[in-house]
Parts: C-alpha cells; sequence; structure tokens
C-alpha cells in the first residue's frame, strides 16, 4: 500500500530506527509499501523510516528490481567526494555533503541471510549512505556543519540560499579572539585601578598602578590594531563568515579602543599621584 | 546466626556486602572472600593509563573498612562451590585459597547460609592468541592501567622525533566495556596534545561495534551545539575532529608483536601495525567449580558455559526474533539453590542485547551485554536486600527485583582531562536491555536515552570519581548515595 512520504519539517523521522528481528508477514508488507510508494513517486531508494516504520530497512531500485537491506551496515568505506544530493524529505532542495565512493556493506536479505556487497560507484554509494543515515536519525543537513546546516534551515525556510560545502566557513575557535582575550583582561585591571583611590594606599603603590595604566593603554590599542589585520585576513580566507564581516571587526576594536581611552583619561585624573 | 558469604569485593561485591552488614547488624555475619586487597574505582582507570591520576587516587585498602563495617574479609580467591555440603554435613560451603596477609596458598572450607557471587570476570586474554604476550597493554585494573601510561610515555617520548602508530580498542569479537576504550583512546589524543606530540602520532580506533557509536548497546541520541543527533553521527564526527580514523565490525584474532590481524564482519582479513595498543580482552567467568555431596562436578548445572551464573533468567537458546524483556532475571537467584545468588557480572546474560551478527565465515561479531557500572550497584543492592529479607523472614521472603529490561543507566565517557578543557560524554540509557514489546521498533523510550558531550560531562565524571569512593569508604552518609 503506498503510504505518506514525510517532509521536513516533519520531526517524527528523527528516532534511531530499530532493528529487523523478523522476516515474516509484517516485514514482507513494510516492504511491499516501501515498493509501492517508491513506484507512485517514482524514487530510487526509500528508507522505512521515511513513510513512519522506524526499523532498519531500506528498499534500493536496481534497474528494474526492487532489492531489500535489512540491518545494513557500512564496514568500509574510502575515497571521499562531495556530493550533490537530493531528497523528497528535503523537498528535493540540493544539499552538498561528504560521502564516501567505495564501500563495504553487510546486510540481510528477505530470508534473514546476511549478505555482503562492495560498491564502488559514486552514484550508488551517495545514495546507499544517505538511506542509511536516515535509518541512525540521521537527515542530509546533519551532515552540514553548524553555520552550514543553519543556513540550510533558513534555506528551507525559504530565506536565503543553500550553503555550498566547498566554501569555507568560520573556524569554530579563531585566533582572533586571543587579542580579545588579552585586551579585555587588560581593561578589566584598568577599570579597577581607578577604584584604588578609595583605599589608604601609599604614594609609591599607586604610582605603580598608574605605571600599569600607561603601559595597558597603548598595549590595548596595539592588541586592537592587531585583531583588526588578523579578522581582515580571516575574512579574506573564509567565504562564509557572519563574525568575520568588517563591521563587527571594527564594532569589537572601537569598542575596546573608546574603554582604554576613557579609563586612561579616568586614570590620569584619579590613579596618577602626581 | 546466619552467615552470608560475598565472593568478590568489586562494585557489585562490596555493594551487596556492606548493605547486608548495615542492615543485618551484628546479629548475623557477612564475611568477604576477594582476592584484591584494595578496592578499585574502575571507571577511573583510564586517567592512571595517561598519568592523569595516580594508582593510590583510584584505589583504597579494603581491610580497614571491613574492619570497620564489621564485615570478616578474607583476603582469598574462591576455587569451588558445595551447595548441599559434604558426606557429613549438609551445610553448604566454599573452598578459599588466601592470597595475602601472609596466608598465600593456604586452603579453608567456609560453610554459609546464603552466598553472594559477585566475582567479576575473569580477563580473558587467551581467547585471542598473542594477546596474553605483553604485546599490548589494558587498563582493567589499576596494576594495568600504571603498565599502560608507563608504556605510553616511552611512545609519547620517542614521538618527539618520529612517527609511531597507536591502536586503541576491542581485542576480540566477543567483548563489551567498549566505552573504556572510547574514553582511552581520546584522552590519549588529549594528552598527545598537551604533550605537543601529536602530529607524529598515528593514532587509530579498532572495535567489533557494527558502527562507530554503538557503545555496546545499540546506539542513542546525542545532544551535540544545540542539536540533536544520533550517537553514529555524533561518534563519526568525533572521531574524524580528532583525526582518528576506525576499523569497526572487527574481532581481532591473532595479536604478535607491533601487529594485530583481525577479521571483519564483511568477510575480509587485515591486519593493523602498532607501536603501543591498548587492545579490552573479553570477559569470562572466573572458573569456579561446583560438587554435590557425593563429589559429582555439577558445574554445568549452576554455571553457563561462558563461566558465568546461572539465576532466574531463561536460558533456552531462543532465536534472536523471540528474544524478549522477560528473558532477564529478576532476582538473580541461582534455580536450583535458592540460598545462592550473583550479581554484577557473575550472573550469567540470557543472551546479548546488541543485534547478534557474524561474518560470513561464521565468525560471531558482535559486544556482549555491558553490566558493570551503575546495574552492577543496583543488583548488588537488590540481591543484599532480598538476603537479608530471607535471614529476618525466612526463606520464602518476598524477593526484590532489578530487572536490566526495567532499569536505566547512566554512563560517564571522558574525552580528555582537564578542570577547563576537558570534555566527557555523559549518557542515560532506559532501558538497559530492550524491550521491544514496549518500545516497538527501538526496544527503548528515546526519551530516556540520551547523552550530551562537553565540560560539565567532565566535571561530572570527576564529582562521580570522588563521591563513589568516599561512598565505598562508609564515610557518614554512604548509604545516602545512589548506586
Amino acid at each position: 500500500m503506498v503510504q505518506t512520504l514525510k517532509q521536513y519539517p516533519d520531526e517524527s523521522i528523527n528516532v534511531n530506527a530499530g532493528p529487523i528481528r523478523s522476516f515474516g508477514e509484517s516485514y514482507q508488507q513494510m516492504v511491499e509499501d516501501l515498493i509501492d510508494t517508491m513506484k507512485a513517486h517514482t524514487l530510487d531508494a526509500l528508507s522505512a523510516i521515511q513513510i513512519g516504520y522506524p526499523y532498519q530497512l531500506m528498499v534500493i531500485r536496481e534497474n528494474s528490481t526492487y532489492i531489500a537491506y535489512a540491518n545494513p551496515r557500512i564496514i568500509t568505506q574510502s575515497d571521499a567526494f562531495d556530493s550533490i544530493e537530493r531528497s523528497h524529505y528535503f523537498h528535493n532542495q540540493p544539499i552538498t555533503v561528504k560521502r564516501y565512493k567505495t564501500l563495504s556493506l553487510v546486510y540481510e536479505n528477505k530470508k534473514g541471510e546476511m549478505k555482503t556487497k562492495i560498491i564502488d560507484n559514486k552514484e550508488e554509494a551517495a545514495l546507499f549512505q544517505r538511506k542509511l543515515d536516515y535509518l541512525f536519525n540521521t537527515t542530509l543537513i546533519d551532515r552540514l556543519l553548524p553555520q552550514q546546516r543553519e543556513q540550510a534551515v533558513k534555506a528551507l525556510a525559504g530565506k536565503g540560499h543553500m550553503p555550498d560545502i566547498s566554501d569555507a566557513f568560520c573556524p569554530p575557535e579563531s585566533k582572533k579572539v586571543y587579542f580579545v582575550s588579552v585586551a579585555d583582561k587588560l581593561l578589566f585591571f584598568m577599570f579597577l585601578s581607578l577604584f584604588l583611590p578609595l583605599f589608604p594606599l601609599s604614594k609609591e603603590t599607586l604610582s605603580g598602578w598608574y605605571t600599569y595604566d600607561k603601559f595597558a593603554f597603548p598595549a590595548i590599542l596595539f592588541l586592537m590594531m592587531g585583531f583588526f589585520f588578523y579578522a581582515q585576513h580571516e575574512a579574506k580566507k573564509y567565504k562564509q563568515c557572519s563574525s568575520c564581516q568588517i563591521g563587527n571587526n571594527i564594532g569589537v576594536m572601537v569598542k575596546r579602543s573608546v574603554a582604554a581611552l576613557a579609563f586612561a583619561i579616568g586614570a590620569y585624573f584619579l590613579v596618577n599621584p602626581y | 546466626m546466619a552467615r552470608l558469604v560475598v565472593m568478590g569485593g568489586g562494585v557489585s561485591g562490596h555493594t551487596a556486602a556492606t548493605f547486608a552488614k548495615d542492615w543485618l547488624g551484628d546479629e548475623h555475619e557477612v564475611v568477604v572472600v576477594t582476592p584484591n586487597s584494595q578496592w578499585n574505582w574502575i571507571p577511573s582507570n583510564i586517567w592512571v593509563g595517561v598519568g592523569q591520576m595516580t594508582k593510590e587516587e583510584v584505589v583504597f585498602p579494603l581491610a580497614p573498612v571491613y574492619e570497620k563495617a564489621g564485615i570478616d574479609y578474607r583476603q582469598a580467591k574462591a576455587v569451588s562451590i558445595h551447595p548441599e555440603g559434604k558426606d557429613d554435613s549438609d551445610t553448604p560451603y566454599i573452598t578459599i585459597e588466601y592470597t595475602g596477609a601472609g596466608k598465600e596458598g593456604q586452603t579453608e572450607e567456609i560453610t554459609y547460609d546464603y552466598l553472594i557471587n559477585a566475582t567479576g570476570p575473569k580477563l580473558n586474554f587467551g581467547a585471542t592468541p598473542g594477546l596474553d604476550e605483553g604485546h599490548t597493554v589494558s587498563v582493567c585494573t589499576a596494576d594495568h592501567a600504571v603498565h599502560a601510561n608507563l608504556e605510553l610515555k616511552k611512545i609519547f617520548e620517542k614521538a618527539k622525533t618520529e612517527k609511531q602508530k597507536i591502536l586503541v580498542g576491542t581485542g576480540h569479537g566477543m567483548c563489551t566495556c567498549q566505552g573504556a576504550a572510547f574514553e582511552y583512546i581520546f584522552n590519549i589524543e588529549h594528552e598527545a596534545n598537551k604533550a605537543g606530540v601529536r602530529d607524529n602520532l598515528e593514532i587509530k580506533w579498532i572495535s567489533n561495534e557494527s558502527f562507530l557509536g554503538d557503545f555496546g548497546m545499540g546506539g542513542l541520541h546525542m545532544k551535540v551545539g544545540g542539536y540533536v543527533v544520533s550517537s553514529k553521527l555524533f561518534a563519526e564526527s568525533l572521531f574524524a575532529e580528532r583525526n582518528v580514523p576506525w576499523i569497526i565490525g572487527a574481532h581481532v584474532n591473532k595479536v604478535e608483536e607491533g601487529k594485530a590481524h583481525y577479521e571483519l564482519l564483511d568477510g575480509t582479513t587485515g591486519e593493523e601495525a602498532f607501536d603501543f595498543a591498548m587492545l579490552i580482552p573479553p570477559f569470562a567467568g572466573v572458573g569456579f567449580k561446583a560438587y554435590d555431596k557425593a563429589g559429582e562436578d555439577i558445574t554445568s548445572k549452576i554455571f553457563a558455559p561462558n563461566g558465568f551464573m546461572k539465576v532466574d533468567a531463561d536460558y533456552s537458546g531462543k532465536p534472536y526474533e523471540e528474544w524478549k524483556a522477560s528473558d532477564w532475571p529478576r532476582t538473580y537467584q541461582n534455580p536450583d539453590y535458592k540460598n545462592m545468588f550473583a550479581c554484577g557480572i557473575a550472573f550469567a546474560p540470557p543472551h546479548l542485547i546488541s543485534k547478534p551478527m557474524s561474518s560470513p565465515n561464521g565468525t560471531p561479531i558482535n559486544p556482549t551485554p555491558p553490566r558493570t557500572g551503575m546495574p552492577a550497584g543496583i543488583i548488588g543492592k537488590a540481591v543484599a536486600h532480598s538476603v537479608c529479607d530471607m535471614i529476618k523472614e525466612g526463606e520464602n521472603a518476598h524477593l526484590h527485583e532489578a530487572s536490566m529490561a526495567e532499569m536505566g543507566a547512566a554512563c560517564v565517557a571522558s574525552a580528555g582531562k582537564g578542570a577547563f578543557d576537558g570534555t566527557a560524554a555523559a549518557m542515560t540509557v532506559y532501558p538497559v536491555v530492550p524491550d521491544f514489546e514496549k518500545y516497538p521498533g527501538t526496544g527503548r523510550d528515546t526519551d530516556y536515552t540520551f547523552g550530551e558531550i562537553g565540560l560539565a560531562g567532565h566535571w561530572i565524571k570527576h564529582i562521580l570519581h570522588h563521591m563513589f569512593i568516599y561512598k565505598a569508604k562508609l564515610k557518614p552518609g554512604w548509604t545516602l548515595i545512589p548506586e
């Protein structure tokens, strides 16, 4: 019987499918439903979870034959490549993910017998991996990096375009944050120094802190310059990087530079013992 | 006065003995027979194995703790069980052979009214040729972990000038405890980065799981960076991020100096060279013998072929499609001798938890059921409760139940130690044994079968380390700390 195909954003597809335990009548019926649904929608492959059966079963059409793969596993994989794929679940939107061309897999046939198979064809291998992903609670966009995934979700909502996997995204841990981190620590102690006159400290102590302020102020300005130039370097390196935009970088730099200037003026009038 | 003898002083045996003594008081006697002089918090051994903890931080001497509790402690290994007594006495007894306290090698008979078998496993290095010949290391005991760390440090030293290969995983197709190996490989990777030698290390994973992230439990959901993903995708991403390639569905069938041979689920074979390897051995029963009153060997009546004790489980050997949650034991009472129980790893599971798989050559390759950690403690306590009730109310007292098919379990797997840069995956599974009738499809309640990775997980693991050692030392309030 033709079953309803699940489509994004239906999240009921997000379950770990359970193993096929018996190959009796209900199993055969499930296979028939998959095949009927594939024929009705002209699909090359379908995972059971795509029509709501939470079992580790997929059917792939090979020429005019429909082959059922129960409890499939990829044992070895090699030759990675970028695969542009479309899935009915994602309304046939093209999404680029990393796949492997050569697979060695095991599965059980319709009699429950363990079988092995080698796939050494990009198209066939990508199709198998995509259907297997569904059985392990993984859809196409789950294979994307976090920033790419966010962009894909927006694109599926009709806001923007799908990400290209070849685009270099912001690094998760940019080295430019080190500049900001050191500057923030220097600023923190400059800020604290403004309260020192409230305490009965000696002239020498205040003098020492004022010396700190005099060094910290230019150091922060240099750090912010270093931050800006390094951030610009990263912005050229990574095409898709919202935090690399020049406006953001100027904002970070100006905010800290102004704070440093304010603290330096405050220190001149409040901390300066001379 | 009744006498309860507990064989084994690990997580399950120690829990059973200490709770039983607490509940029974001085009216009855509790005897613990264990060959070890020290208690070991095994989950932290992986940190000893990378030099982030000392052996002294994960062990403590048992004698003073048992003396304080009023438990009769015998540092000895149990050799045989005689549940019907002998010619001139109907009182059941066990024979033991001392391993310490100046009585090494001496044997003795200890009679009992009730017996709890909590011996834990025999680390069956012999199941894989070469695994017991010193070519590899393990982190299964604190001493093993100390040795592993010494060998690892030599590799780190060599890696300052030349490339080195590290192989970590399971040393047989029927291993359990993938989690310990998972923790160890990522702690090695973490330490290698800190030591500045990561670039010269090729670190590889080898496992009997049929997919990464199976963890011997058939997988679960993980929460990573705000998104819910399968443990398969999580594990694949983690291995890829840390640049750790993997071999899965593998039965290591032979180990030589610097080389491991394996067969894969697809029937192919291969070999992997290494300079350092930590391969977990499979578990087996400790190899007791059992005799009836006439001295006839009844080992096969009491123990399953793998050496673990039979309890109230369904051992009929039915096919996979007929496995049920109700096959799993509830009371852990031996069906033939009602005054004998087994808990922790010592009881014989009725069958696997993961789907049974074998290569085209017929070699079984799948994780065996985990019974360590939280389930071991819960079962030990339930068994102690049953025995105490039988002692106080008579042998028909209601037995306490702790079926793994109705029990949840939590596990925290470290992926690197550090107060601010540590990470660990905290996971919960409910129930431990899938119940396909109650939860069609996955066999588990997906709301409670979940995991999350992060720094908080590391802190939880560290807190658990101190909390469970505190509890095992019977410090004030120990009974309030859950298993």
